[in-house]
């Protein structure tokens, strides 16, 4: 291999460890014995991961997050999977614009957009609080689903689904048999990302909040305010986990050089 | 002394060896062709004196110095690449005068130079052009007077003409060896196609394994062919084992493997051998008919599949020492299982 | 393809939905900023611009921002490179140690700086430990803080849009480059940095963008007197309940990143022209 001398190897392993320490550290922190966060760690124990449990409100947004991601994505699946679908496989009149539009809300600020739903589905029409973050996170990861089964259909025959309707299936059949389960692990990998950007949200999260109604990174940065103790460490070791799971199905169906294009 | 010697030269990447105590010599204005199937080496030869590889052992030697251990950009030799590697954020112009910048020739001279050889390639009014606005052939000639503008000690081509039509490569390999005699440039040229090569060149090395097999004018590599490998590859589709039993001025005297006796005038290099084999091209091989029987270099043979090829028919013929690829006239058609008598020109069996 | 007028009944939920709930709030946001008691006006800009507070906000959110960019510039690009010219395997590895801090919670990663930068924080408690200070150093809750979260949350977008560009540079062209007397730093400067400004244009952008509305990471990591754009629509909409100026300053934000985004595109294609 050319072109890489020493400095830059050197140069490339110095930031992946900036990249990578900071969650090692975390990681570290969540299974100490100290009241405080400290690392290294004095000690081994599982205390702080039984914490979270403890805490009433973390297992309660926890819930909340888990079912506005889920029910989100399952919604923008259903809207996105015939938008893509008809943004692929047609020519229409207006279709740069349209693919734009399912595309855009990716470049709203989403503090703006979150504000906005605050703003004029909460306060001007009376929008239930758990309604208007249900559609605020269904909008947010669209374009998610929109490129990811976009991407899919790129690489999927057409003429597959023109033989089966020569051989007589219905365009809705088709459909169902033919071309959806050509493009399954693109819907799977759609779903994950659009999962994971939906439970990680803040921005938008954080003005659709109400009696009762959180997410769980909102609880994690309010909590933070006033508590210094590992339970978040431990909080995040769970989620890195999760993530990690989440990443080897991303990169089973997806692949993950999806991301550098 | 030749200009361009590789010495006991062994390329290995992990285990897998490429190169075997490799060695070649190259005079000045020649044009040496490496021709090979793939995987044979001849583009890590190729490589490895362009700079691009690292030799496990051995020794690179350039105009009586030492050029192992020089950095490509020190070496000063063009490099013509199978996909032209032209810069794509650099105009025509500007890819021709990269290696000119390097070397820090003013401004118009630079200018002077670079259309001269836009000119030689007939390129002069493409000068402001981006790379994808040219077509296959027009970005062949960048590349190649982009490598041919540092007046390079050395020209090296890399299947160049691989990306083009059948007769745009024609064409082409005319123009490239018009220059480079013109120029006086040496240059080593690796290809797979054995026209392409006899063509151009004035000595081909066939390579197999990492190994020259033979170094040798074109005619003689087409006609003389030194081992079974490079027989096979120039055509020589026929190997009958031989046993010598008896020396004349004329030529040799064998005995096949069923006692039959063949004639060999040329001894190709292999009279002291006992056991050689006589190679022979299908179409060099004449079909008798019945009766038509002579005292030596014959073999019976029964017809057995044959396929139209245009200019002749293509037989495979049983015979006691194994089965014979031979043509025969596309005027007449044997018929399977037909039995007939097989005449191999003494002068036509090469051994080896 | 083909032309069918039924496509738009597969687009038309889809439509509905973003027409709804994304581009009618928006609208409504974005035009409250502009009504006056006598028709359209600028006086409410006016008056934000006007509030030294307020516009030393918005220069304090360019500047960070942009200083971001920059050392994510600097650390992304030669790491882009190394990642780009190592085999495929090895590039996969390092592929997934980017992606994965991306993948991972916003608040989870902002919160590890404040484990390492707080006052009982690593840095903190190895200084004291080797006496090289008496009294913890205040790194956290200022500019610095956050632009060493902002560049922590950012840097692995930098590296997948500069290595997606790089990793297609053909070696081909470096190899011609050596072959005509390049040196490896003149085959950086003149092929191999021209021809990754795409990414580096894509990567500074999603940078930038991302850095002028990123909420989390100065909320978390930064202090009373380090309010940005987003931090000052939360307090202005949720503290003071200041409708008309959270509009203000979300639409100033929207018009930001818009003009940041052509600016760049500008420059890149004066660049490559």
């Amino acid at each position: 291999m050319k072109g890489k001398g020493k400095f830059l190897t050197l140069f490339a392993l110095l930031v992946y460890f900036f990249l990578i320490i900071p969650l090692i550290i975390i990681t570290g922190a969540a299974f100490g014995t100290d009241e405080f966060l400290k690392f290294p760690p004095r000690g081994f124990s599982l205390k702080w991961l039984a914490n979270i449990f403890k805490v009433e409100m973390f297992v309660r947004t926890f819930k909340i997050s888990l079912e506005i991601a889920v029910l989100g994505t399952v919604l923008a699946l259903l809207v996105g999977i015939p938008a893509a679908y008809g943004l692929s496989r047609y020519d229409f009149v207006g279709k740069n614009f349209l693919q734009g539009f399912f595309l855009s809300p990716v470049l709203v600020p989403g503090i703006v957009f979150g504000f906005s739903l605050l703003n004029f589905l909460v306060i001007k029409y009376e929008m239930p609080v758990y309604t208007s973050l249900l559609v605020g996170h269904t909008v947010i990861i669209m374009p998610y689903i929109i490129r990811v089964i976009s991407s899919s259909l790129e690489n999927f025959d057409y003429s597959i689904e023109e033989a089966a309707i020569s051989l007589g299936a219905s365009k809705l059949k088709t459909f169902f048999v033919i071309v959806l389960p050509n493009i399954a692990s693109g819907v799977i990998a759609a779903f994950i990302l659009a999962f994971i950007n939906s439970f990680n949200n803040v921005p938008v999260s954080i003005f659709l909040t109400g009696p009762g109604i959180s997410t769980l990174p909102i609880q994690m940065m309010s909590y933070v305010e006033y508590y210094f103790d590992p339970t978040i460490a431990a909080l995040s070791v769970v989620l890195m986990a999760m993530t990690i799971i989440l990443m080897f199905i991303i990169e089973k169906t997806l692949g993950l050089s999806y991301f550098t294009k | 002394m030749a200009l361009l010697s590789l010495k006991d030269i062994s390329v290995a990447y992990g285990k897998n060896v490429v190169l075997k105590n490799l060695n070649l010599d190259v005079e000045k204005g020649e044009l040496v062709s490496l021709l090979g199937p793939s995987g044979c080496g001849k583009t890590t030869t190729l490589r490895l004196i362009g700079g691009f590889v690292e030799a496990k052992n051995g020794r690179f030697v350039f105009n009586g110095k030492d050029y192992t251990k020089i950095p490509v950009h020190k070496r000063n030799f063009g490099f013509v690449f199978q996909n032209y590697a032209l810069f794509p954020h650099l105009t025509v112009f500007d890819n021709v005068a990269f290696g000119l910048k390097q070397r820090n020739i003013p401004k118009n001279e630079i200018k002077k130079r670079v259309m001269e050889i836009l000119e030689t390639v007939g390129l002069k009014d493409y000068a402001d052009r981006s790379p994808r606005e040219l077509s296959g052939g027009q970005k062949q000639r960048v590349a190649l007077a982009r490598a041919l503008v540092i007046q390079p000690d050395l020209l090296l081509l890399d299947e160049p003409l691989s990306n083009l039509d059948a007769k745009l490569r024609v064409k082409m390999r005319l123009e490239i060896r018009k220059i480079q005699q013109e120029y006086n440039i040496t240059a080593i040229y690796v290809t797979h196609d054995q026209e392409e090569c006899f063509s151009i060149s004035d000595r081909v090395a066939v390579m197999n394994n990492g190994v020259i097999e033979q170094l040798d004018t074109p005619q003689k590599i087409y006609n003389l062919p030194r081992t079974e490998f490079v027989a096979n590859f120039v055509g020589f589709e026929n190997f009958i084992e031989l046993e010598l039993e008896a020396k004349k001025i004329d030529g040799g005297f064998y005995k096949l493997k069923n006692s039959q006796r063949f004639k060999v005038t040329h001894f190709n290099g292999r009279e002291d051998e006992r056991y050689v084999k006589g190679a022979i091209r299908p179409e060099e091989i004449d079909i008798l008919n019945e009766g038509g029987e002579k005292e030596t270099n014959t073999l019976k043979g029964i017809i057995g599949i044959s396929t139209f090829l245009g200019k002749h028919y293509q037989y495979v013929v049983e015979t006691e020492v194994g089965r014979l690829l031979v043509n025969g006239s596309a005027h007449k058609r044997y018929v399977k299982g037909e039995r007939v008598t097989l005449y191999f020109p003494e002068d036509k069996i090469v051994l080896v | 393809m083909k032309k069918n007028v039924y496509v738009y009944l597969l687009l038309l939920p889809g439509l509905i939905i973003l027409l709804l709930f994304l581009a009618v709030p928006l609208f409504s946001t974005v035009f409250r900023t502009f009504q006056g008691d006598e028709g359209l006006t600028l006086t409410k800009y006016i008056a934000f611009f006007k509030d030294s507070y307020d516009r030393g906000v918005y220069i304090r959110t360019l500047k960070l921002a942009l200083l971001t960019t920059l050392i994510a510039v600097i650390l992304g690009f030669p790491t882009s490179y190394y990642i780009s010219r190592v085999s495929r395997r090895v590039r996969g590895l390092y592929i997934i140690f980017a992606v994965f801090p991306l993948l991972t919670s916003p608040v989870v990663r902002s919160f590890s700086w404040m484990v390492i930068l707080g006052k009982n924080g690593i840095i903190n408690s190895t200084l004291l430990k080797l006496n090289l200070i008496e009294e913890p150093l205040r790194l956290l809750y200022n500019e610095f803080s956050i632009v060493i979260g902002l560049v922590y949350l950012f840097l692995p977008l930098m590296i997948m849009s500069l290595v997606g560009v790089m990793e297609n540079i053909d070696e081909d062209l470096i190899e011609a480059a050596e072959s005509l007397g390049a040196t490896r730093r003149e085959v950086f400067a003149r092929v191999i940095f021209p021809l990754s400004i795409p990414g580096l244009i894509v990567g500074s952008v999603l940078v930038f963008t991302g850095s002028i509305t990123a909420y989390t990471t100065p909320q978390l990591l930064g202090g009373s007197n380090t309010t940005v754009l987003a931090t000052l629509i939360y307090q202005n909409a949720m503290s003071l309940f200041d409708w008309d100026s959270a509009s203000v300053v979300a639409t100033i934000m929207i018009l930001t990143t818009v003009f940041v985004t052509f600016l760049i595109n500008k420059l890149s294609s004066r660049l490559n022209a």
